[in-house]
Formats: C-alpha cells, structure tokens, sequence
C-alpha cells in the first residue's frame, strides 16, 4: 500500500532511495511511480537532495567491453519517442504569451493531423475568466495528462493550485491533483473524467491541496476540453 | 464553487489568429521535426548533461557515447561500491545506459539534475541485482582473510566533495541514524546489513533509518 498521509509517503519515497526496501515494496513503489505525482515528487527529492552522498564512491574505469556490450543492445532497444516528445521541447515553452498561443495552436494541429492515438486526445487552454489570455495548457492523450503554465503560473504566496475536472453532466469536480511549484502537473493515466464537453478549472488551496476533497478556495483559471480528431 | 460557464463553454481558438503570425513555420518545425543527423554533429559541442539527454531522447547515439565518456567513471565507481563485484557492477552499468537510451524522455518530462538521475538509474539497477544475486559480504574477521577496505563511511564525512545542505543536515542527525543513512545510500545496505555492520537489533535499524529520514528531510525541505 502506498500511504496517502503526506509524511509517510515521503519517508517510504526515503526508503526506496535509499535502497533498504525488499523486493516487493520496490516493485509495488515502481508500478505506483507512474500514476501518482506525490510520489514521484517524494522519490525525485530524496534523489537530488542525498545525490551529494554518491561522491563518496570512488571513480572507476569500467572494463573496456562494456560499452561495446551497451551499442549492441541498443537496437532493439527504442528510445520512447513521439507524442510525448512535443511536451518537452523546452524551445516550446521559452516563447512569449503571444507565441505560446501559436505553439498551442500547433500543438491542437499537430494532435489533430497526427496518425490515430490508441486513446483520444483532448486539449484545453485554461484563462482567467477575467482576462482573455491564455494562461495553461492542457494536453491529453494515451500517455496521460500534461498541464502546463503558459504565462504566470505560480500560486500565491503559501497556497497551492489545485486542478480539478468536471466531466460533462456532472455536479462535482473531481481532483486531479496539487500543481507543483513549478507549474506542471504530469499524470501518467488519463483520468477517466477528461471527457470531450468536460471542463478543466484550477482553484486556489491552501498549501498541499484542498483539505475537503472539493474546492474550498476561488476558480481562477477554467477551459474547455476539445477532442482532438 | 463558482464556475465561469461562459468562460468555461470557450471553445478552441479558431486558426485565424495564428496563422498570421511570422514564426508560425519555426514554431511548428522545432515541434514536429528533428534532424538525428544535425544532432549528431552538434553533440561534440554541446558540454552540459541535460543537453546530452535531449539529443539521446532525439534518437543520438552519439550523444549516449558522450553521456558514457563523461559519466561511466563515476557510475561505475557508485555501481562497484555497492555490488563489490566487478561483474555485477559491470552489467548493471551496462542495463542503466540501455534504460537512459529508452527513457530519456522521462528525464526531460520531469526535470531535475541529470547527474543525480544517471546516479539513481545506476543505484537502482546495482540494488535489483545485489537482491538478486545477493552480495560478498566482507566481514573484518582478518582470521577469514577479509578486510573492510573502505575508511569507515563516517571518517569521510568531512569530504571535501560533500557540503551546503546536505552536510550541515546530516551532521545534525544522531549518530547512529547519520550511520544507517550512509551505510544504505553509499554502499546499499540492506536493513540487515546494517544491523549486522553495528551490531544492533534489526529493528532498532529500521527505526533508526526512518527517523534519520524524518529529521533529514524536515532539515532539508526548502
């Protein structure tokens, strides 16, 4: 079981840095990576904070072979490539708030043209309901979920954004999770309530995330979800 | 809550506005396409990790060469530390840079610093196969022939190479927790090897580590 109380998560991420967990733990944590943002935060802390420790070990020259013996595993061995890719372009996002809107353009034209995905696409530009400018972008597909600030993007001080989904018809949003500090969210599985005719919204929390479940704090950013044919 | 239906009803904007915009072709481009050969030609300048690891996530078989010439040294000094066997470490090395190969995509999706995730690629497939095979575990019984060849992890802690936050924690932690901690992270002690290594009860270990984690990372945290 991977706990949900934040302090217990954080040292079982500490642990499974470390190394002193047995097997199963270490297998049940690496299935959990991938769906659970939390964790992934908790284990990518330990790993740079205690990285100052792997100097300890003394520099060695590998055997002379074992690079031959990596170049020929390498063929069958396909670097993970496409969609995913346009996400992490860092050019992409360096652009100013105009051009983000042209590469968020692109980027609905790109899914839109690209060959069939296994699962739908969808993208949401989400804007202040204030303002007319586009202030994140979401992008939804087979590899899961990816919500980016395009301008902005930071909380205010000692809260934390919390982005939510409604699903068409529905009555309550559903959580999909804090945005970290550095105004990305990630989700490997598409949840199931990113639907076309759905909407994304983000609201202001206290630090960590809504203590209810249901937004507690004011909507400050919304968007449609479109299917991307 | 208080939803902006009109706001939220917004559709996707039409593809008037860009389509007039003047870098719209370089834009789509730098998304859409990727030279592996212009890649390959530009590796031997680019000097920094996280530059390596997205031209390897591009498909550069030269960049992962150049990753391997920076960095197989010091991997493989991390691996062999905590298998003790050359070959055990030799493989683990070689299953970390096909995984870099395969996953690089990960790296640049999550950020962070490339040396400390080629780091955690290479402890984490050392660690499977030290639980695999198990490991040569040298007792200081010189009767056996055996000899702990490594200065005791806690006389390097003043290492030049260890500083800033992460020493000024550590050297706040009590004794035996700073102990388990580098005993685990540093040579890949299991639980029981600790215990065996202090001479204490294996529970007393396990509490040991996870309070040294508590108080590391509430010293720790920004």
């Amino acid at each position: 079981m991977i706990p949900a109380d934040r302090d217990e998560l954080n040292i079982l991420a500490g642990e499974y840095v470390l190394g002193t967990l047995e097997a199963d733990a270490v297998r049940e944590i690496e299935a959990a990576l991938p769906g659970n943002a939390e964790l992934r935060r908790a284990v990518a802390f330990w790993e740079e904070r205690l990285h100052p420790l792997s100097h300890l070990a003394q520099p060695t020259a590998p055997p002379p072979q074992a690079w031959n013996r990596i170049a020929a595993r390498l063929d069958g061995a396909k670097p993970m490539r496409a969609a995913p890719r346009l996400w992490q372009s860092a050019a992409l996002w360096r652009w100013t708030t105009a051009a983000a809107t042209a590469a968020a353009a692109c980027l609905a034209l790109y899914i839109a043209i690209a060959p069939p995905a296994a699962a739908p696409s969808f993208v949401a530009v989400l804007r202040s309901p204030q303002q007319d400018q586009p202030a994140w972008v979401a992008t939804a597909g087979g590899s899961g979920l990816l919500v980016r600030a395009v301008a902005g993007g930071a909380a205010p001080l000692d809260r934390s954004f919390e982005l939510w989904a409604i699903a068409p018809g529905a009555t309550q949003p559903r959580s999909l999770g804090v945005i970290p500090a550095d105004g990305r969210l990630e989700l490997g599985a598409l949840p199931a309530t990113i639907r076309s005719g759905g909407t994304l919204a983000i609201s202001v929390e206290p630090k960590g995330g809504s203590p209810t479940g249901q937004p507690t704090g004011p909507v400050v950013f919304v968007g449609a979800l479109v299917a991307a044919r | 809550m208080n939803l902006d239906r009109r706001a939220a009803g917004r559709t996707w904007p039409a593809a008037s506005g860009w389509t007039s915009l003047p870098f719209r072709g370089t834009v789509c481009a730098s998304v859409a396409h990727l030279d592996i050969g212009a890649m390959d030609d530009k590796v031997t300048k680019v000097s920094s990790l996280e530059d390596l690891l997205e031209a390897v996530q591009g498909g550069s078989r030269a960049a992962l060469k150049r990753l391997y010439e920076l960095e197989s040294g010091r991997l493989y000094g991390i691996a062999l530390r905590i298998a003790r066997r050359p070959e055990i470490a030799s493989d683990a090395l070689q299953d970390a840079f096909v995984q870099v190969w395969q996953n690089a995509a990960k790296f640049t999706a999550e950020r962070g610093a490339a040396a400390a995730w080629l780091a955690s690629i290479v402890r984490y497939r050392t660690l499977d196969a030290v639980r695999k095979t198990g490991r040569e575990v040298l007792s200081d019984d010189p009767s056996l022939g055996d000899r702990i060849d490594e200065p005791d992890i806690l006389d390097r802690l003043d290492d030049a190479r260890l500083e800033g936050d992460l020493k000024r924690c550590l050297d706040a932690l009590d004794d035996k927790q700073r102990r388990c901690i580098m005993l685990a992270f540093v040579d890949g002690f299991s639980h029981s090897e600790i215990a065996a290594r202090l001479a204490a009860p294996l529970g007393s270990v396990k509490s040991w580590v996870r309070r040294g984690l508590h108080s590391l990372r509430s010293c720790l945290e920004p």
